[in-house]
């Protein structure tokens, strides 16, 4: 018995036809199926069939959440936006976006929020003055901070039209920004004139993002941080400390005004009362001095000599009893005058107290 | 089923999709396409849609059909007063003719750096041609609060001829001008930031602060002026309210004075006599005190008695 091998290398029998592999496999797999294999390759068709009709299922049954539109493109064409719900679409040749409309998004300029919260973390590392430093109308600096706050209004516009969505928003609110901020004066801008400015850039933006098309809506542009420049901020600071300085001069010197003027304001009172006291008192002692010389008078009439020598007398006897030394001298006597030192005391001669 | 028939209608499948993948392509929204018939553009296609093609000899070239960003690092150049800027602008642009795009610039980088030529030298020429306030500045609205605060200042008199949103209207359509011959249309392009350099920022720094110490010197000095004045209604006051009281006393004690003298005059012209007699004891009792050294004769009306004989008269 002549053996031969064939190409696979195997033992065959003459007279047999070799079978081809495709055939043993056949046979192999035939075999498989109705033996003891069966219950296996049921299970291998459920699986298939299943994983088929999970695909078709989850690529035709879509939701759209209560914040978002369904945007459908057939073979590549907008057909259709879907309203929030359970929403059907043909498998494969749709595909579907699902922007999120009412979402209120945030772009920062100037500083970048690590985490938002009760007590925002900021980043502190990165220098973002690029973005905030601007020139103003009277060619100073501002370093000013803000953020502008946006939301989709169109979301056809805002998937077809513009690339980059949110860079050119990004880019559009610095140029915005800066456009307006250009018109004003630098104490405009850090003070009175921020409520103007924020309104009118967010006019500006819309304006410029509708121009676009974009299918943005500007919800609100906010300054946020206005400062001078770092290498400026201490002279600002010196004028506000200027304004304090002012005040508290103009305090002082009205301190010292009205430490004096309500004073002297009294004193002059006084000086005009004491002057009233004086004329009362000076004319009733002039009436009482009249009326008591009056009443003298009345009488000293009626008994001239008597009353003159009484009233003569009455002054000596008041003025004998006062004085210190008296002397009593003969009127014989001369040059007595050389005893007395005269320094001593008042010498009075009888002459004058003859008046 | 044999595996055989499994394995021909698999290949059939697999040849069937390759021959629909090279017949039907489809434009999205986003996109436009030229078709090219053995390197040859034979159409453009702008609608998105599903479309056929000669399989194999036919091919597509997808390009962009949205607004695409421009962006350039920030460059120097000079204004007409000679101020240098640093300035960084961006534009949006878009394929409008997606066939001469493609014979010109090919790529979306090829035309950017087109646009980057074109672009900055734009800006180059008309910063050239402007002031620095023309750039910055976009209207003649007066800038209230600095002249407020700096009166007299010559700072904002400047006048704007043009503004930075003509000078950009100007940029955008030249612009569109130069890129229409690679079938690119420019939306816009707009100067985001215009920075001083470094040198300029330190004078400009310098002019700031000196506006600042202006302002600052003048509220101090006008406090110190206010003081001054308030000082000054003080003394006046003072001496005003206190040589009033003082006129105002002496009147009053005038007038007294002379009603006083009235007084006296009326009732002492009754008996002069009387009252040169009463008002000289009078004048004695006060004069005389208890220092006082009286020497008297004996010639006196009072002693007479010591040494004569007879009555005090």
């Amino acid at each position: 018995m002549s053996k031969t091998y064939n190409r696979f290398g195997n033992e065959s029998h003459q007279g047999e036809k070799p079978k081809s592999m495709l055939d043993q496999l056949d046979e192999g797999f035939e075999g498989w199926k109705s033996g003891g294999g069966k219950t296996a390759w049921k299970w291998c068709k459920r699986v298939v069939y299943g994983l088929a009709g999970i695909v078709l299922l989850t690529s035709s049954v879509y939701i759209v959440g209560p914040d978002e539109e369904g945007v459908i493109r057939r073979f590549g064409k907008y057909d259709r936006t879907t309203k929030s719900g359970l929403q059907f679409k043909l498998p494969f040749v749709e595909k579907l976006d699902k922007p999120k409309v009412t979402e209120v998004k945030k772009e920062e300029f100037g500083f970048r929020t690590l985490k938002p919260g009760k007590v925002s973390k900021y980043d502190e590392r990165g220098d973002y003055t690029k973005e905030s430093l601007m020139l103003t109308g009277d060619k100073a600096m501002v370093d000013l901070e803000f953020i502008v706050q946006y939301k989709i209004k169109d979301a056809k516009d805002c998937l077809f039209n513009v690339r980059d969505v949110r860079g050119t928003l990004r880019d559009v609110s610095e140029a915005a920004m800066r456009q307006v901020v250009g018109d004003k004066g630098i104490d405009d801008a850090l003070t009175t004139g921020k409520i103007e400015v924020q309104e009118e850039v967010q006019k500006h933006l819309q304006e410029i993002l509708d121009y676009y098309k974009t299918g943005l809506h500007v919800v609100t542009v906010r300054l946020q941080d206005v400062d001078p420049p770092q290498e400026v901020k201490d002279a600002f600071i010196d004028v506000n400390n200027a304004k304090q300085n002012k005040a508290e001069s103009v305090n002082n010197a009205w301190e010292a005004y009205n430490n004096v003027i309500p004073k002297v304001t009294g004193e002059a009172e006084q000086r005009i009362k004491e002057a009233e006291a004086y004329a009362v008192k000076r004319v009733n002692e002039a009436k009482g001095d009249a009326n008591k010389f009056l009443a003298v008078w009345e009488e000293y009439k009626k008994a001239k000599d008597v009353t003159e020598k009484r009233i003569k007398l009455e002054a000596m006897e008041e003025i004998l009893q006062k004085v210190d030394k008296m002397y009593i001298i003969d009127s014989k006597e001369q040059g007595l005058l050389k005893l007395f030192d005269l320094n001593k005391g008042q010498i009075v001669s009888d002459k004058e107290v003859r008046k | 089923m044999k595996i055989k028939t499994m394995i021909t209608s698999l290949a059939i499948g697999i040849a069937g999709l390759i021959g629909i993948n090279s017949t039907l392509y489809t434009v999205d929204e986003t996109n436009q396409a030229v078709i090219t018939q053995m390197g040859k553009p034979i159409r453009v296609v702008k609608q998105a849609g599903l479309y056929a093609k000669t399989p194999l000899i036919q091919s597509v070239h997808y390009f962009d059909k949205r607004y695409l960003e421009y962006g350039d690092v920030p460059r120097e150049t000079t204004t007409a007063d000679k101020t240098m800027l640093e300035i960084d602008n961006y534009a949006l642009w878009k394929i409008t003719d997606p066939l001469k795009f493609m014979q010109t610039v090919r790529t979306e980088n090829g035309a950017q750096t087109r646009l980057d030529d074109v672009i900055f030298s734009l800006i180059r020429t008309s910063v050239g041609k402007n002031n620095l306030i023309e750039i910055v500045r976009n209207s003649n609205k007066p800038l209230k609060t600095t002249e407020l605060t700096l009166e007299g200042g010559e700072v904002t008199a400047e006048e704007v001829k043009t503004g930075r949103e003509k000078i950009m209207n100007y940029i955008t359509e030249e612009c569109n001008k130069a890129t229409q011959e690679y079938g690119v249309e420019v939306k816009d392009v707009r100067m985001m930031r215009a920075e001083y350099v470094k040198e300029n920022k330190l004078n400009v720094f310098k002019r700031m602060k000196a506006e600042r110490n202006r302002i600052a010197a003048k509220y101090r000095s006008e406090g110190e002026g206010e003081k001054l004045r308030i000082l000054g209604t003080k003394e006046k006051e003072e001496k005003r309210i206190l040589s009033e009281a003082y006129k105002k006393s002496k009147e009053i004690e005038g007038k007294a004075d002379a009603e006083a003298t009235k007084i006296y005059a009326e009732a002492f012209q009754k008996d002069p006599e009387l009252y040169n007699l009463l008002r000289t004891l009078e004048f004695y009792k006060k004069t005389l005190g208890d220092k006082s050294t009286l020497v008297l004769s004996t010639d006196s009306e009072y002693f007479r008695l010591l040494t004569e004989k007879g009555k005090v008269k």
